[in-house]
């Protein structure tokens, strides 16, 4: 069953629109939620004055600052955000109260006769800037805005460096950007005394469940929350957001459930990719091998550390890039600024951090007259090789991945001119200590229930894991189906994020499905009095040579309506705090890509003639669904490279719209796009949802180089860009 | 104020209010979504006369008399629409949000152009968003509905 293109288990829902998504819940005397945001980037609350918006036939009740007590702050992992804001505000866009209201039309209106009086403060956007001397702090607890600094020491510098015959400087910027899933955040909630049922259209439905049983100091068992499929996500509705706030919310509406629907120009104060400056010292020596390598990245965190704790780390061994380098320091800072939160966006860290390291090789390239693939194959991992954390890399496939990019470029033949072929390889962490259990349930009709908190959100995942359950416990795909996520009813998993699900949930339905298929076997013996040991499972059987007994038969025979087993898959890495050594992430994930790119010198229009991706994924559980994430993965990163940028202007965000913040349409597509992906002797089941997703930017800014010859640091890659850079290199 | 929707008359209340949130709240036809709000996204696609429209950006009053067709009034007799079933095959769809949108643009160009060459596809789709970038599986999909139709 693994490794076939079964389609999607609802996709005949997909074509007719029929699937359920959390716009289209309605409970039984639903209200209708609204947040009213701060205007300022930061200020003291003076007042929020609710009197007259009260008055406002229709709405049902208010939440501020007020109502909150004790356990007023909520976040990922450090709890610095109100639910809504409490006594000051710091970014434009925070929640500074919200209603529920019968309708939109009495919502809107009451949200209007809002008493809100703001002191402002002085603010601070960029976060070098906020970290300098005099800056403003946005919270006490971190003077200076550093919430996190987190540090990799592998090597002697200065001795390193003082070997290279060249040493690089280069400095690339990411910009604030969008996730923008079509389906926007949406939850609702509803009380029922001290029971509280979230319905979130979250990635992370225990994360969520632990955070606001926190927030509200009950039990995680009297808190339930539902996810259905999801319009998309990105990483985007990853960790916790508005879920306490939801939740505040409907406490105070005396049981009537509660369901916020953010607006698109909510979307975006509501979470955004971190805005990042990385800087790269990197030392060379003449016959193409590194010395020492040093990062800064600064990443901005906006106004809360909302996942920034978790990733900031993360951003730290993704900065360092897929080459043997003897020597590597970095440091990775994670700053408060007054802009709305960052969060995980798609090849989270690694995108902004591989445009960087896989620009800066092909600066290195041209200088030092190196093939720029010949000077990444030569330098890059193999199994074998320790990394920066001082770990032993196993199951390594870079150089795979680079060559199938690299072969269906066709790098031998000459190009015309302005048009250029560029690389980009990419080294990903996952998350490093996670947790996912699956529970197996056979009915006595041979029918298979596989429960899960893993959320569907367009990847697949529900349909990879259902096969992966009738592999193990050898069943026609077609008796499986998949519950879930209800923290009720389904068991636990860490999150569906960073690429992990594959690997992490599907170990655990292995482990679920091979239990249980054992359980059967020992069940069959007596009845076929036979020894376990010479019995074998296939086909939904249990068989020797001439005889065989189907599951629901042993469940029958045995007086069971059903038999069930869970199964769990953990991983636990650590880093030393100070030196970063250790061990980053129970596996690496492995891309590549490569792109043909045509340049209008006279519009600065860059076309992609032909991108070709390498993923690598150990085992296609579904080389069909595969191919989608693959393709999707580079698709999506078009945006950022070519267009994606939130235009800010004194904090606020003045393109919060699909009209003026642009994504990819189908125009925008390659002209050829072909997607790969690397499968391995270990046969190990590894995530594909990113991996081909963060060599798009550096591949195409490298193909700009190699077609016109001007090179960009700053993302995006706008047509005015290069025309403004090919102004600067025709000058004297 | 009477609306013809998938071949039926609704009456529905006549204030000024916008086509998709008439379809999705009061006529429970919520195959048609919203996605940007303001007519660039195309989820909210439906067709009007066979032509597609943005339902956000139509007021109802604007379609009073004209015929309406969601992605509910595709399917004929429990047979999909063959662009519909070109999308299930192809499987031309990754989160599906936007799907509605695109099976109903596609049914509009196709009748417009019924042949159409790539670059006519990428030029009269490019309306619709999908984010997941499943693009090119719906060209395959458009393909394949073109030589079914």
């Amino acid at each position: 069953m693994i490794g076939k293109s079964v389609p999607m288990l609802d996709a005949l829902a997909r074509v007719t629109g029929e699937v359920d998504y959390m716009v289209n819940l309605r409970l039984p005397n639903m209200l209708v939620g609204k947040i009213v945001r701060s205007q300022s980037p930061h200020a003291k609350l003076l007042k929020v004055d609710t009197t007259n918006a009260l008055q406002v036939s229709g709405v049902v009740a208010i939440l501020t600052g007020a109502d909150l007590g004790a356990n007023a702050f909520y976040g990922a992992a450090i709890k610095d955000q109100g639910v809504v804001a409490v006594d000051r505000v710091r970014y434009v866009g925070e929640p500074v109260a919200a209603i529920a209201a019968e309708n939109e039309d009495v919502a809107e209106e009451a949200a209007m006769l809002l008493d809100i009086e703001y002191e402002e403060l002085p603010s601070v956007f960029d976060a070098q800037e906020a970290i300098q001397s005099g800056a403003p702090t946005l919270h006490e607890k971190y003077p200076n805005n550093i919430f996190i600094h987190s540090k990799l020491r592998h090597g002697d510098m200065d001795a390193a460096f003082a070997e290279a015959d060249e040493i690089f400087e280069d400095t690339f910027t990411s910009p604030l950007a969008q996730q923008s899933s079509l389906e926007p955040h949406v939850t609702a909630a509803q009380w029922d005394g001290d029971q509280l049922t979230v319905w979130a259209g979250t990635q992370a439905p225990y994360m969520v469940r632990r955070v606001l049983s926190e927030n509200f100091g009950i039990s995680q068992e009297k808190i339930r929350v539902v996810v259905p499929s999801l319009g998309g996500s990105y990483g985007g509705k990853g960790h916790i957001r508005i879920e306490p706030l939801v939740a505040a919310m409907s406490r105070k509406t005396n049981g009537r459930p509660v369901k916020f629907l953010l607006s698109r120009a909510e979307e975006f104060v509501t979470v955004t990719k971190h805005a990042a400056s990385i800087t790269l010292k990197t030392g060379v020596k003449r016959d193409g091998t590194f010395t020492a390598r040093q990062v800064t990245v600064y990443w901005n965190g906006g106004a809360y550390a909302d996942a920034s704790p978790l990733l900031v780390p993360q951003g730290m061994v993704r900065a360092v890039g897929p080459y043997r380098i003897p020597a590597v320091h970095v440091d990775s800072y994670g700053v408060y600024t007054n802009l709305p939160p960052a969060g995980a966006y798609r090849g989270a860290m690694s995108s902004q951090a591989t445009w960087a390291y896989e620009s800066q090789m092909d600066i290195i390239a041209r200088k030092m007259g190196f093939d720029p693939l010949e000077f990444r194959l030569k330098n890059l991992f193999v199994s074998g090789d320790h990394f920066a954390t001082g770990e032993t890399l196993h199951d390594v496939h870079f150089v795979d991945c680079l060559e199938a990019s690299a072969k269906a470029m066709n790098p031998s033949t000459s190009l015309r001119a302005k048009v250029g072929r560029g690389y980009g390889v990419m080294m990903k962490s996952t998350v490093s200590t996670s947790k996912s259990q699956a529970r197996m349930s056979l009915a006595d009709d041979g029918k298979v229930t596989l429960f899960t908190s893993t959320v569907e959100m367009g990847q697949g995942a529900h349909t990879a894991m259902a096969q992966i359950a009738a592999e193990s416990l050898r069943i026609p795909f077609e008796m499986v189906r998949v519950v879930g996520p209800d923290t009720n009813v389904t068991p636990f998993d860490s999150t569906t994020s960073a690429s992990r699900t594959t690997n992490m949930m599907g170990n655990a339905v292995i482990a679920a499905g091979t239990s249980l298929k054992r359980k059967l076997i020992e069940l069959a013996a007596p009845l076929l009095e036979i020894p376990s040991e010479e019995l074998l499972a296939e086909n939904g059987k249990v068989f020797a040579k001439e005889t065989s007994i189907s599951y629901a038969e042993i469940l029958k025979r045995n007086n069971l309506n059903s038999l069930e087993e869970t199964g769990e898959y953990s991983t636990a890495s650590k880093m030393d705090p100070e030196t970063g050594q250790g061990k980053a992430t129970p596996h690496w994930h492995q891309g590549a890509g490569a792109a043909e790119v045509e340049v209008d010198t006279e519009t600065g229009h860059v076309t992609i003639l032909r991108y070709t991706s390498a993923a690598f994924a150990g085992r296609v559980v579904n080389p069909h669904l595969a191919q989608l994430q693959n393709d999707g993965n580079v698709i999506f990163g078009l945006g950022p490279t070519l267009m994606e940028e939130m235009i800010l202007d004194g904090g606020q965000v003045t393109n919060p719209n699909l009209a003026d913040y642009a994504i990819p349409s189908i125009r925008d597509i390659p002209l050829e796009l072909i997607s790969v992906c690397i499968e391995s002797d270990e046969q190990e089941l590894h995530g594909i949802g990113e991996m081909t997703l963060p060599p798009v930017a550096p591949a195409i800014a490298n193909a700009i180089e190699d077609a016109i010859g001007v090179r960009i640091k700053d993302l995006p890659i706008t047509a005015e860009k290069i025309l403004h850079a090919l102004q600067e290199k025709s000058k004297p | 104020m009477i609306l013809n929707v998938n071949g039926s008359r609704h009456e529905v209340k006549a204030e000024a209010r916008m086509l998709l949130d008439i379809l999705r709240e009061d006529l429970n036809l919520v195959g048609t979504k919203e996605g940007c709000g303001v007519g660039m996204c195309g989820a909210c696609t439906v067709l009007v006369d066979g032509k597609p429209f943005s339902s956000c950006h139509l007021l109802a009053e604007q379609v009073t008399g004209k015929e309406i067709t969601t992605i509910e009034g595709l399917s004929r007799d429990g047979n999909l629409h063959p662009v519909q079933q070109a999308f299930l095959d192809k499987g031309a769809f990754q989160c599906a949000y936007c799907t509605p949108g695109f099976v109903l643009t596609t049914i509009a160009l196709l009748n417009e152009n019924p042949s159409p060459s790539d670059n006519e596809i990428r030029e009269y789709l490019s309306g619709n968003l999908c984010r997941c970038g499943s693009y090119q599986n719906i060209l395959q999909a458009v393909k394949a509905a073109s030589e079914m139709i």
